[in-house]
């Protein structure tokens, strides 16, 4: 236990920026700590991983779990490239919740959520987010959280004793377990960074998940989020972290980056991704994501149509000139999902263009005649 | 199973008791209710109905609990106004009413409503029907509550009428609850009519 503190306590230094970025990229070689045994349960950290047994219990019969074998099998793969030696103690299950989340228990529990795999471009961006994730296991990030809320909230407590005096106080306490948490994401992204590049990742991808992330936080409505109120922020700010990781890996050789094959791992999700991304109901956000994907895919017609689907939806001054552009183009590119036809055919209705409306919920109802409102889409006819 | 999804809906009831505690619940009596400012509900047997934060405003009756079954009541939502809670959390583009949108639009609104907290849905079925007196529509949802895991099944009614939007939709748990109330429910829902 003590050794394992120790090495934990020397990565800490290394990591921690105190060495700037030359020493950090000699980090290449990071000395990962070995295998944790499983603790003693009548320990602090014990209790914490029974309780993440009992959520991993939970997660495995979830209907949220994603039940695809080859993609947790690529996800497992990936996951052990990383870990190194750690690779045996780490389980992935992939979430089906569209929001840009991965995250990671201290049993080895990892979960990597749908609206994570739906952002990111290719494998060397995924890897650097479960990197990320295995940095903070093999840190064990987790226990120290609990051990320094605990007994910041007891200093908070006493503080609370002092009137608006101790209040100002449990502010500051407050703050400074944001401050912790801030510090653990980053030693955690360096970590990831390191596990790239020991795994043969181009670690030049890394940042770019970040350079993403802010084109969407910059359509968030009322603004980016992490902007409103950094004193209490528990992650440094993405610009902070795009440039960090700039910094780290600019003397870095080009590695894998796998784009192909990340494409090739999701293509049975792809559909029910996209859906779930339109549900949310978040226009710009979904926009901004649409828009870098077709960039980078523009003969994608489940792309275009979703795009045109999330302006007509929109209905704001020139949405819907956009979509009938997005929705001819899905038809003009071909393999059109039949739903492209009856948005076409909403749009031309809304527009009194009754004639081509209906040839157009014509067609839907002859791709998908089983879909769910085909007996609405009949009554247009 | 049965005993796991009881154990589930104990623990999100409990968790939500304090705030409960808060929110003022009333009887409905039997015989016609006005909800909102003219929809006029005839009642066969007794409800429940909550109101304070749990609802966001949104009248709300339930039979077995809030935390089970919700019948929900959106009336008068005229064009430009926001569909559901009046005050979205920060950060949520409002989902807004607009008295052109057709029936798909108006489930694609519902729809984000329920999926904001990552709660799964599908839509099941979407047909034209009779409601408030002329052509309206009807369809039927299943999601999956992320909070609890839950599979609930849902159905709903709705119409645009004179640019406004009214919609009513009941949703419980989806073995027990739901059949227990479908058919008593949907004969209330298509009892509504509008006052003036």
């Amino acid at each position: 236990m003590k050794r394992r503190a120790l090495i934990g306590c020397a990565q800490c230094l290394a990591l921690s920026g105190l060495l700037g970025p030359a020493a950090s990229r000699a980090q290449g070689s990071w000395l990962a700590p070995p295998r944790f045994e499983r603790p003693d349960v009548a320990t602090d950290e014990g209790g914490l991983w029974a309780m993440m047994d009992r959520e991993e219990t939970r997660l495995r019969r979830s209907p949220f779990l994603v039940r695809d074998a080859a993609l947790q099998k690529y996800l497992q793969d990936m996951a052990c490239k990383l870990a190194g030696s750690h690779c045996p103690d780490v389980r992935v299950y992939p979430v089906r919740t569209p929001f840009f989340n991965a995250s990671m228990a201290p049993n080895g529990m990892m979960q990597v959520w749908t609206g994570l795999l739906l952002r990111v471009d290719n494998e060397a961006q995924l890897a650097a987010v479960i990197g990320h994730e295995i940095g903070h296991y093999m840190q064990r990030h987790t226990l120290e959280r609990l051990r320094d809320v605990k007994s910041r909230s007891a200093f908070g407590m006493f503080l609370g004793m002092f009137g608006l005096v101790g209040l100002v106080g449990q502010m500051a306490t407050l703050a400074g377990a944001f401050g912790f948490s801030r510090d653990q994401e980053r030693q955690a992204d360096q970590i990831g960074l390191a596990l790239m590049r020991q795994a043969g990742y181009d670690t030049h991808e890394a940042p770019k998940v970040w350079d993403n992330l802010r084109l969407e936080l910059a359509a968030v409505h009322g603004g980016d989020p992490s902007l409103r109120n950094p004193l209490f922020a528990s992650h440094p700010g993405s610009a902070e972290r795009g440039e960090k990781l700039r910094e780290l890996s600019a003397g870095d050789e080009a590695g894998y980056v796998g784009e192909a094959e990340h494409r090739r791992a999701l293509l049975g999700l792809q559909a029910q991704m996209l859906e779930d991304e339109l549900k949310r109901g978040q226009t710009g956000e979904t926009l901004a994501l649409l828009g870098r994907l077709i960039e980078r895919q523009p003969e994608r017609a489940d792309l275009l149509y979703s795009r045109g689907e999330a302006r007509r939806l929109r209905a704001a001054d020139g949405d819907l000139d956009q979509a009938l552009a997005d929705f001819q183009r899905a038809i003009a590119v071909g393999s059109e999902p039949p739903e492209v036809y009856r948005s076409l055919g909403y749009l031309l209705r809304s527009r009194d263009d009754a004639e081509h409306a209906r040839e157009a919920f014509g067609r839907y109802v002859e791709k998908a005649p089983a879909a769910p409102d085909v007996a609405l889409i009949k009554s247009f006819l | 199973m049965k005993k796991n999804i009881r154990a589930r809906l104990a623990m999100l009831a409990f968790s939500l008791l304090l705030a409960a505690c808060a929110a003022p619940v009333t009887r409905v009596e039997v015989g016609e209710v006005t909800v909102g400012k003219r929809m006029a509900v005839k009642v066969d047997a007794a409800w429940n109905q909550f109101g304070g934060g749990l609802t966001a405003g949104i009248p709300t009756w339930t039979m077995e609990g809030i935390t089970i079954d919700a019948l929900r009541f959106y009336t008068d939502v005229k064009d430009g106004q926001t569909f559901g809670p009046a005050n979205p959390p920060k950060g949520r583009q409002p989902l807004i009413f607009k008295a052109a949108m057709q029936p798909a639009d108006i489930v694609a609104l519902f729809q984000s409503l329920q999926t904001q907290d990552g709660s799964s849905f599908t839509l099941d079925k979407l047909e034209p029907t009779e409601f408030l007196g002329g052509t309206g529509f009807r369809f039927e949802y299943s999601t999956i509550r992320k909070v609890d895991e839950v599979p609930l099944k849902g159905v709903a009614y709705g119409r645009v009428r004179d640019g406004e939007l009214f919609l009513v939709s009941y949703s419980a748990p989806r073995l027990v609850f739901f059949p227990r109330y479908q058919s008593r429910v949907e004969s209330l829902i298509r009892s509504v009519s509008l006052r003036g």
